[in-house]
């Protein structure tokens, strides 16, 4: 029964400890379970590739212990890695090699018997796109065709558990959209994934649950709809308009309906911000209420929380790449 | 095991694209020890009026240094190319597929036993075109299995040079020592006629043995006497830099 | 233009102390190449037409500074190159010190490195039983040439890195550099080298430079070897200079 019941990554106080004192990692547990897309989200710097690095047995623990399908990293690398497919930060691609070239080493190189190795290469070759540059060298790919490359090869055995670090970063907004409907179909088929990522929206879209790591240790987990549930309501932002906006006036106007926030640094003099329990449902009383005041609306926007918001609650400070969120904390 | 050979010859089959796909690169490595052959004997040529040298012509006595320092630039070179796949985050590829390190390990150097006849037989050719006498089939096949073995020896020197400091900027490090072991013997000089220190170090130098080993068969006739203690030099080297190189690769990761 | 040259030369005097591991290469690979020459070919002294030397390795310093010279020329090249490639080159061109003081700047940190090159191959001969004949006069003998000689290195390994504009086409002028060290009697003596080298030595100026240093330390100060040595330095120096900064003009008429 232990088969059916094992999480596919499973980590207990797992640590790493540089020399010099350095904890990158600081105690992390964690449980993945089998089919889950997995996403650990945290800024630069915050003990992400060094946990990947660890569970996929590139750097040895310090301190608690780590299994993938039930084997230890430490002391069972080689069952480790024969079940998992690794796609790296900035995918390490031989350039002078074609991309069937390279395919075919990794089958190799996985112990694939010599007379499947060029239907295997071929077949994924296909399945990222990549059959009409598979004869020409890496050097000439694109940055996204390199990274689906990279994703390919990282398929090659089948493997239960697929790690990628960072798979999006540097990807123009279309070659990031490619990738995350493979990893989409790779779920829909069952495979485990952990990916690592700097980018909110990448985990909101792609993981089942969310780890967010922050100076080595996880400080929040969960669905993505759970963790922001955790943050609060939604929020209206709400611009006032004619000659010469009552700010005030409004102000008293809503109060009753809902919580009243201050404004973020990006706001303009006319705008105020109502956290309201029922989202969008409140946007008729409001305007009705603004409206009975005597005031103009230009606009109302419903501002959901973000994961950036449940990493800003936990940690103090922004995620990278989430300076578009207008931060708002309350009044 | 069959599967194991199909990991080291893709891996040696990687290794020399860096020779058939860039233009001009393999160019210097296989040019060099036969500059330095055609150079050193202009310059130092007249040392073999020296008794000790039995008539023998300088050219013809530093064919055998050409041919291991050729051998020993090759094998650096394997370690200055796993230092860039290490730099490059391409040895992580290597490090989590499941083949046994040994083999990934014979993969990386297997490659510099092949890639060390390119110098080896460029030099024969500008040297016997230049006189040097054919020193027969036998001693022939005899200098491929040494030159062959010292490349791989070195490869495995460079590969744990690499590990250890992870850049190319280690390479002088790599390069130095091969060039240091193929000199410090009797590669200038018959042993009699080196400065007591030299003497000394060249008597030590297991490189001594293979320079002999393949020198022999230009300077007269191959014998036993001077081929199996070259052949258990080069076994010596191999037996203790690969097990050395076996072990730091082993604990890569975990 | 001095004031700004001499601080750009201090500048880089400073990077090369604080990188050891760059500016030992010098130093390294020709006192390997002495040990091994002296050892493996002290007989040689022996040999009829060679000098009277009072060993193999006071024959072979001075070749081994010139090699070491032409080394230090390489690397102020490579440091040219990566500070064109950096993109601190143009910083320097776009402020206010005279352009000529940014290659000078370079050239003058060779020739204090070549000071300390030329002290340690007469400490490290010194150590190893050489003597230099000519006493004080000769060691100012030797510096003079060695100082002027390393300037004029430092000034062609700008001038390639000028040309060449990326540090990887300079390392590859490297092994060009030790072919015609090779064809020149800066490692043996003049009258017994062979072909190719014997066909290159009268004509190639580092025979003329290794010459003029070795012969105050094999012998009393001769004024021929001493004029020959000074004049082919000082030649080869005021060529490779003007050519730096000719060259540097180019540069900033193609920007």
């Amino acid at each position: 029964m232990r088969a059916v019941s094992r999480p596919a990554i499973e980590t207990v106080g797992l640590q790493r400890e540089f020399k010099g004192g350095l904890k990158a990692v600081a105690g992390i547990d964690l449980a993945v379970a089998p089919g889950e897309v997995y996403g650990f989200l945290g800024p630069n710097g915050a003990g992400k590739t060094t946990t990947v690095r660890m569970l996929v047995t590139l750097l040895r623990p310090t301190g608690g212990h780590a299994t993938i399908a039930g084997f230890d990293v430490a002391t069972q690398p080689g069952e480790v890695r024969r079940r998992i497919g690794v796609a790296l930060q900035e995918a390490a691609l031989d350039l002078l090699m074609t991309g069937r070239e390279l395919m075919e080493l990794q089958a190799t190189l996985h112990g694939i018997p010599r007379r499947a190795v060029a239907d295997r290469a071929a077949l994924l070759i296909e399945r990222v796109g990549l059959e009409q540059a598979a004869e020409r060298r890496v050097a000439t790919y694109s940055g996204g065709m390199r990274r689906r490359l990279d994703l390919a090869m990282a398929l090659i055995h089948e493997p239960e558990v697929l790690f990628l670090d960072e798979p999006t970063t540097g990807l123009d907004p279309t070659s990031r959209a490619t990738l995350w409907d493979e990893v989409r179909r790779l779920r829909d088929e069952g495979t485990t994934v952990f990916l690592t990522t700097q980018y909110l929206e990448e985990a909101d879209q792609l993981a089942d649950r969310v780890g967010i790591i922050d100076a080595g240790v996880l400080v929040a987990e969960g669905t993505p709809a759970a963790l922001k549930a955790q943050v609060g309501a939604p929020h209206l932002d709400i611009t006032l308009g004619g000659p010469e906006p009552d700010v005030e006036a409004a102000r008293i106007a809503v109060g009753p309906i809902g919580e009243l926030l201050t404004p973020g640094p990006g706001a303009r003099g006319a705008q105020l911000s109502l956290r309201v329990a029922e989202g969008a449902a409140a946007i008729a009383p409001v305007v009705r209420a603004l409206d009975e005041a005597g005031c103009v609306v230009e606009g109302i926007e419903v501002v959901r929380p973000t994961l950036d918001d449940v990493f800003a609650e936990q940690t103090g400070h922004h995620l990278e790449g989430a300076g578009e969120a207008q931060p708002v904390v309350p009044a | 095991m069959r599967s194991n050979l199909e990991v080291v010859r893709a891996l040696v089959v990687r290794a020399l694209n860096e020779i058939t796909r860039v233009p001009g690169a393999a160019l210097p490595g296989v040019l060099a020890p036969t500059i330095f052959l055609v150079g050193l004997s202009g310059v130092f040529g007249e040392a073999a009026r020296l008794p000790g040298f039995d008539a023998t012509d300088f050219r013809t006595f530093i064919v055998p240094v050409g041919l291991l320092q050729g051998a020993s630039f090759t094998g650096a070179a394997t370690g200055v190319n796993l230092a860039r796949d290490i730099e490059r985050g391409w040895f992580d590829r290597l490090m989590v597929c499941p083949a046994p390190r040994t083999t990934i390990l014979l993969g990386i150097v297997a490659s510099a036993a092949l890639r060390a006849l390119l110098p080896a037989t460029f030099l024969l050719l500008v040297a016997f075109a230049l006189g040097v006498a054919f020193p027969g089939v036998g001693a022939l096949a005899l200098d491929v299995v040494l030159v062959m073995g010292l490349a791989t020896a070195v490869a495995f020197y460079a590969v744990l040079v690499a590990l250890r400091f992870r850049t190319q900027q280690a390479a002088p490090l790599m390069q130095t020592a091969g060039f240091v072991a193929v000199l410090f013997t009797t590669a200038y000089a018959p042993k009699e006629l080196l400065s007591g220190w030299l003497r000394a170090i060249a008597t030590v130098n297991p490189v001594t043995f293979v320079l002999e080993g393949v020198r022999q068969g230009f300077t007269g006739s191959v014998t036993w006497a001077d081929t199996w203690p070259a052949l258990l030099a080069v076994a010596a080297l191999l037996a203790a830099l690969g097990s050395l190189a076996v072990r730091r690769l082993g604990r890569v990761g975990v | 233009m001095i004031a700004p040259a001499l601080a750009l030369a201090r500048r880089t005097l400073m990077g090369a102390v604080r990188r050891p591991q760059f500016l030992a290469p010098l130093v390294i690979m020709p006192t390997l190449f002495l040990a091994v020459n002296t050892g493996g070919l002290t007989r040689t002294t022996d040999l009829p037409g060679f000098p009277q030397v009072g060993g193999f390795l006071d024959f072979e310093l001075a070749g081994a500074i010139t090699q070491s010279l032409l080394l230090g020329g390489v690397m102020q090249g490579i440091g040219t190159a990566l500070e064109i490639e950096g993109g601190f080159f143009d910083r320097l061109v776009a402020s206010p010190i005279p352009r000529v003081s940014i290659v000078l700047g370079r050239i003058l940190a060779g020739s204090a490195i070549a000071a300390g090159q030329v002290v340690w191959f007469l400490v490290l001969g010194l150590l190893f039983g050489a003597t230099v004949h000519a006493g004080v006069p000769g060691v100012l003998l030797v510096l003079v040439i060695g100082v002027l000689a390393g300037t004029g290195f430092a000034a062609l390994g700008v001038v390639l890195a000028l040309r060449a504009r990326n540090a990887s086409t300079v390392q590859g002028i490297f092994p060009i550099v030790f072919v015609i060290l090779l064809v020149s009697s800066a490692w043996f003596p003049r009258e017994l080298l062979q072909a190719p080298a014997s066909w290159f030595a009268d004509y190639n100026p580092l025979s003329y430079i290794a010459e003029g240093m070795r012969d105050p330390i094999i012998s009393a100060v001769s004024a021929r070897a001493a004029l020959e040595g000074v004049a082919a330095a000082a030649a080869m120096t005021a060529a490779f200079v003007a050519l730096a900064v000719w060259a540097l003009r180019g540069r900033l008429r193609d920007a």
